[in-house]
């Protein structure tokens, strides 16, 4: 019981491979390259929930790996996504982070396009020679997009496996949560944050930290024997909750009775807790009567877009949604009991591994898949390194 | 023309309360019937969200459970300026629209906006003393880093 010195706090964790990560994978430029060449520029990530295009030609901006996209509701219903890209000189298209066009005109020289990424007009076309310059090939960059329970999601890679493929079975305990009943978001907020992403990812992976917040501390971790929650990875990367864990809401002032006023979402019971995390970055939680779903989108290698939204019954009546959205401001959004503590600690680690002082992070915690298993970031890891070929332990040569 | 400097000292108390941590003098600025709301329009959505919806007795329990959060360090500091107050009648309610920009100074001593918006308050007069009845934050920051714990 002692103090360490250099040495002994520089050298890696006595441990095996895969139950330690090396500060670096926080702060290295390399790596940061790295995770956005072989991450973020190939996996499949959640870019909005179908009812935020509820009606043809409804768009919604948004970021993956350092560009700006949109998805755009086409008049066949079919939900595509492009680059936010105009083909003549670059500039962005769409400026709204949501809207509704049926023809996307470039402000910079009007050329224009369609909800298929069509090409539809380009003015004084006579005045390019040749055939380089046509409707006919200026189209926009089409970007992967399927949609799972609701959940539309993209890729940069056009030769992925498809999404049914990357997510497995990963989202089969969700499925009847978010498509049980017709779900609207009803919260969205965006934060920039001086962390990683993956600072702020492990925060979603990590059940052990249900110690720092005070609401886990007084209505969760006694809810259920610790033995009997259960936790499970999937392959790519995927992990969260095996089984509900419960939630005793009497413990914390002023969540008495929460959730016997509304109906629970679909397949819930008001003191369930459910959770997914969907590598590389998206979270999926569930507290019985709301849903949020959260993503990290990198913005460099100490800077993280965090979107969060929180969904409910669309259609439901207004006394149902002002509870639903109480339920949610309990633990999320910026004024959250939760949320905020969460962000705190991403940034706390950031701040040690910036300048080098803390070195390892120890993900160990073995309980069998129970309690407050580190499984599920050990899963996140393996996959992190099988992607971006480095050791999570050892990701710089020394 | 009416004086309405009690409003505005109404106003200015319940930012110097809450800078302060002054929870309870907060409430007694409060009427019994209080309403506190944060709302914020989300160009995203095309909707208004609520991001805090408490009455009188919860947001006394929310001040009662602060010191056991984990909560964002340094100190908040709120200037509203008092920009209308319209009576509905000779006897009140009055609708009292203030500017508000919240600062955030951090352990280090360094200080940055944390948020700008309006307060949308409804303030009635009670035996001569005047009260917030409803206080609706309408918030125009929609990125507020790490969050917070307590109302603005
Ligand atoms: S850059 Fe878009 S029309 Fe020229
Ligand atoms: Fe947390």
């Amino acid at each position: 019981m002692s103090s360490r010195d250099k040495k002994s706090w520089d050298a890696s964790p006595d441990m095996p491979a895969g139950h330690f990560v090396s500060g670096d994978v926080y702060t290295d430029p390399d790596i940061y390259k790295d995770e956005s060449e072989k991450v973020f520029a190939k996996a499949w990530r959640f870019a909005c929930h179908d009812s935020e295009l509820p009606e043809a030609f409804d768009y919604r901006v948004f970021e993956q790996d350092g560009q700006s996209l949109f998805a755009i509701r086409g008049e066949d219903g079919v939900i595509r996504s492009f680059l936010n890209v105009c083909s003549h000189r670059g500039a962005k298209l769409l400026d709204q982070p949501a809207g509704n066009a049926k023809l996307i005109t470039c402000f910079y020289h009007r050329w224009t396009y369609d909800a298929h990424g069509h090409c539809a007009g380009i003015p004084r076309v006579s005045g390019y020679s040749g055939d380089v310059v046509s409707k006919e090939t200026m189209g926009l960059r089409e970007v992967r997009t399927e949609t799972l329970h609701g959940l539309v999601f993209v890729t940069l890679d056009d030769a992925a496996p498809d999404l049914t493929s990357f997510v497995g079975k990963a989202l089969d305990r969700f499925s009847e949560m978010l498509t049980g009943q017709p779900l609207e978001v009803f919260h969205y907020n965006r934060a920039v944050l001086d962390c990683n992403w993956k600072a702020w990812h492990e925060t979603n992976m990590d059940l052990y930290h249900e110690f720092m917040h005070v609401v886990l501390r007084k209505t969760q971790v006694n809810a259920m024997p610790m033995k009997d929650r259960k936790l499970i990875v999937f392959k790519n990367g995927h992990g969260g909750s095996g089984g509900d864990m419960k939630a005793a809401y009497d413990g914390y002032k002023g969540f008495a009775g929460r959730g016997n006023d509304i109906p629970p979402l679909s397949g819930m019971a008001p003191t369930d807790f459910r959770f997914i995390n969907l590598f590389p970055s998206t979270a999926i939680i569930s507290r019985g009567t709301v849903v949020r779903i959260d993503t990290a989108t990198p913005m460099g290698p100490d800077k993280t877009l965090l979107e969060m939204r929180g969904l409910g019954v669309m259609g439901e009546p207004e006394e149902h949604r002002r509870v639903r959205q109480r339920h949610h401001n309990q633990y999320w959004g910026p004024f959250g009991r939760n949320v905020p503590e969460d962000t705190i600690a991403a940034e706390a680690c950031a701040d040690s591994f910036r300048g080098h002082a803390g070195r390892y992070q120890i993900i160990s915690r073995d309980e069998g898949l129970t309690g407050q298993d580190d499984a599920v970031l050990r899963a996140f890891y393996k996959e992190w390194a099988l992607k971006t070929g480095r050791d999570p332990g050892q990701p710089v040569s020394s | 023309m009416r004086e309405f400097e009690p409003i505005r000292s109404l106003v200015g108390r319940s930012c110097l309360a809450l800078d302060d941590g002054d929870f309870n003098g907060y409430l007694d600025l409060c009427a019994p019937e209080f309403a506190y709301r944060i709302v914020v329009w989300s160009p995203e959505l095309g909707k208004d969200m609520v991001w805090l919806d408490h009455d009188r007795d919860g947001l006394a329990g929310l001040f009662e459970t602060l010191p056991d959060h984990l909560q964002r360090s340094g100190r908040f500091s709120r200037h509203a300026s008092v920009y209308t107050v319209e009576e509905y009648s000779d006897a009140g309610p009055y609708s009292v629209v203030s500017s508000v920009v919240v600062h955030h100074t951090d352990l280090g001593g360094r200080t940055q906006t944390l948020a700008v918006g309006r307060y949308l308050d409804t303030v009635v007069c009670i035996d001569g003393a005047y009260r917030l009845s409803a206080r609706e934050v309408a918030l125009e920051t929609r990125d507020l880093g790490i969050g917070l714990h307590v109302p603005l």
